[in-house]
């Protein structure tokens, strides 16, 4: 009862604050409308926020961000649909079915379920953090070291090399560019220099931001444009038709199974709602009777990622609150905004702020419900978006990705990364990459290595620590079986080619 | 040669010389860290010998399957179209690549060529300035020359270009006429609609991002490019 009576007095601090209300109302509206927006996402809204949250309470400050993180996951969801530019990663899986839906004219279905499913994956996430989070964390805590969480996300990216791309391969390639870029920097042992070609400027790395800008945004407006050069450009279908309760009951398992996998990838430092998306998303096809149907249009797909993603929000905040581990983009800029108020997000922050956590809580909670009914009403406005002629639009998606890549450090080679992440990712999709495994490559690249690093360095050195520790041998088993999985398939289920093009 | 096509070896080549390139590099920063025996080089170079499988793996796909799908592959990829926008579009020959990567090259020599020159001549100030004007001025030229041979290869040099030029001559002043060139480019050419929506987009942002949110986007550093960016920011602000 305990939880119950904190959420209610964490609700009534919320709702008795008219400061506090505007800014959860802002930030449900402004995270679905920037994740919503064709080139800009919740991330670019809360990068442009970072500075002005030190004008705010602490509490209005974290408040405000998690209700961006509830939101702009979904809004993120719309552009991955309608225009297959996810607003986020954790977006990516929801457009290989998402988009072939709205090109078959079904796009108010397929955004019904991702508004039906977000708020179911990301209530019922929110309603077990608050009931569990302490043991959660306890959990968390000892049975995940480095070697686990390295085990994880090499699980992560076994998987992920067989979404998205033309053949196994190329996935795999995919994420190893992603890799590499993760590799420019600084490592993160010695401090010592790689790859910074004597560029003060890469010193730093390669900021995910505007690569992720350039990736997805960038590079669907160059392939926009060459077919419209080409006139293969055909503007997608429009239709409001959202699923009824009988579609969504039918996919109770499907709901199930990612709010459980969402919930476990979000509550693990580092991972977040982008794995839990593409898991969610890959255990439907594992799952399903009918896997040949994914990629095409297939409903569960969308109801699979989003509701995994969603699922993971609620459980990101564990790891961050409790430990002081982001998991993800977001809950990074969220220490940001901590440690502007001269506080560390930790277990201290239970004791010395249990207002702030139970305030932080319950915003999550009603964003989460409020995805249902302002998703709705805004959603219909954002398909509105689809009948601006492109050649309007694309100066206004390049115009607002430039300014969300400029706005992150104030740079303007952060412009020129981001343009020249867009021209690469547009070479790559010709020939049939995967940018989402690249991006997933960059962001998983890091905690990697420095998980991988950590964990030799704890268990002396000897590759037979991995023996001893139970989970995380049992992650490398099940990633060298996908691994194993997807080169069978590479060269033994492999469809012959199409006829020979004798034009060519 | 199987099914392999002349392609499938430029891009296995390409990819193994980035393999080598990466390998040849890493040498620059092989030191040893006391706390960690993998030292900094160990990460990154299982990275690019997995790197150089794959690239091997792909060429035997190619040579075995061209370029055929894996049943158990969700490649969505595949289905966005960009394969065969390109396909259609004829734009896989070497003359298109070659046109595509000289416009490409535009931004990039705006980048370097007037500090290598004004390195050379000493050339600081109001002079720098002026070289580097001279510089835009010829670039945006050969720029407008050149992008009715190859518009795809435009639409994707002008955001560079863009981007290249922001240093010096600011947001504030360029937007307009990036709006109206990505639009050209898109196929708009009626020069009424281009100017109201130009006007649209431009006052959106400004309003949204400068008058509302307090971003501060580039001025420029040249004049008159930094008097105008100021002088909108005042009046926004």
């Amino acid at each position: 009862m305990d939880a119950f009576d904190n959420f209610l007095t964490g609700t009534v601090t919320l709702f008795s604050d008219p400061l506090g209300i505007l800014i959860f109302f802002g930030g449900v509206i402004g995270g679905m409308l920037f994740g919503a927006i064709p080139g800009v996402s919740m991330l670019t809204l809360a990068a442009i926020l970072l500075p002005f949250t030190a004008h705010l309470s602490a509490e209005h400050g974290i408040m405000l961000f998690s209700v961006i993180y509830c939101t702009g996951v979904y809004g993120g969801a719309i552009t991955a649909i309608l225009f297959n530019i996810p607003g986020a990663p954790e977006n990516a899986p929801t457009a290989f079915d998402g988009y072939p839906m709205t090109l078959n004219g079904q796009a108010g279905k397929a955004v019904g379920a991702a508004v039906m499913c977000s708020a179911i994956g990301g209530t019922v996430s929110c309603i077990i953090m608050m009931l569990a989070t302490a043991a959660i964390a306890d959990w968390a805590i000892s049975a995940f070291g480095p070697p686990e969480i390295f085990a994880l996300v090499f699980f992560g990216l076994a998987v992920a090399a067989s979404v998205g791309a033309k053949t196994f391969w190329k996935g795999w390639l995919s994420i190893l560019i992603g890799l590499m870029v993760a590799v420019v920097g600084l490592d993160p042992v010695g401090g010592i220099e790689r790859y910074d070609f004597e560029m003060p400027y890469l010193l730093a790395g390669i900021h995910f931001i505007p690569t992720i800008l350039g990736f997805f945004a960038v590079s669907e407006i160059f392939v926009q444009a060459e077919k419209k050069v080409v006139g293969s450009y055909v503007a997608p279908k429009m239709g409001v038709e959202f699923p009824t309760l009988k579609e969504l009951l039918a996919h109770k398992i499907a709901v199930i199974r990612s709010i459980v996998i969402g919930f476990f990838c979000g509550i693990l430092p580092g991972i977040g709602a982008t794995l839990a998306a593409f898991m969610g998303y890959n255990e439907a096809v594992r799952w399903s009777k009918t896997p040949e149907e994914f990629g095409k249009g297939k409903l569960e797909g969308v109801i699979s990622s989003e509701t995994a993603n969603n699922a993971a929000t609620g459980a990101a905040m564990i790891p961050l609150l409790a430990l002081g581990l982001p998991g993800g983009a977001l809950t990074a800029m969220m220490v940001g905004v901590f440690q502007m108020h001269d506080m560390e997000p930790g277990p201290l922050v239970f004791i010395n702020s249990a207002d702030l956590v139970w305030v932080v809580f319950a915003a999550m909670f009603f964003a989460n419900i409020s995805i249902i009914f302002i998703g709705f009403l805004e959603t219909k406005t954002i398909i509105n978006l689809l009948r601006i002629p492109f050649q309007f639009l694309a100066p206004m998606i390049l115009l607002l990705a430039t300014v969300g890549a400029y706005a992150v450090r104030g740079l303007t080679i952060d412009v020129v990364v981001m343009f020249l992440a867009g021209v690469i990712g547009f070479f790559l999709r010709r020939s049939g990459y995967s940018v989402a495994g690249i991006v997933l490559g960059l962001i998983l690249g890091k905690i990697g290595e420095q998980t991988f690093a950590q964990a030799m360095q704890m268990l002396h050195f000897e590759w037979s620590g991995f023996f001893d520790r139970p989970i995380a041998l049992g992650l490398l088993i099940v990633g060298f079986i996908t691994l194993g999985g997807s080169i069978y398939g590479a060269f033994f289920k492999t469809k012959p080619p199409p006829a020979p093009d004798t034009a060519a | 040669m199987g099914n392999l096509r002349t392609g499938h070896l430029v891009e296995g080549a390409l990819w193994l010389t980035l393999c080598l390139f990466l390998y040849g590099y890493s040498f620059e920063f092989e030191r040893d860290i006391e706390i960690y025996k993998f030292g900094a080089t160990a990460w990154p170079r299982t990275i690019i010998l997995l790197m150089a499988i794959a690239a091997v793996g792909q060429l035997i796909h190619h040579w075995k399957y061209g370029d055929g799908t894996a049943s158990n592959m969700i490649s969505a990829a595949m289905d966005d179209g960009a394969e065969e926008a390109a396909h259609e579009a004829h734009h896989e020959s070497l003359g298109w690549y070659m046109a595509t990567f000289a416009l490409l090259a535009i931004p990039f020599i705006y980048m370097r060529v007037p500090d290598w020159i004004a390195g050379w001549i000493s050339a600081e100030g109001t002079t720098l300035h002026i070289l580097r004007l001279g510089f835009a001025a010829i670039l945006i030229g050969v720029f407008l020359t050149q992008m009715r041979r190859n518009m795809v290869g435009a639409i994707l040099a002008l955001p560079l270009f863009f981007a290249a030029l922001l240093e010096d001559m600011g947001f504030y002043a360029l937007a307009p006429f990036f709006i109206i060139g990505v639009m050209y480019l898109f196929g708009e050419t009626r020069p009424k609609p281009m100017i109201a929506i130009m006007a649209l987009i431009y006052g959106l942002l400004m309003t949204l991002f400068v008058k509302v949110l307090f971003v501060g986007l580039p001025v420029g550093n040249i004049h008159p490019f930094y008097d105008i960016g100021s002088w909108v920011v005042t009046v926004l602000q």
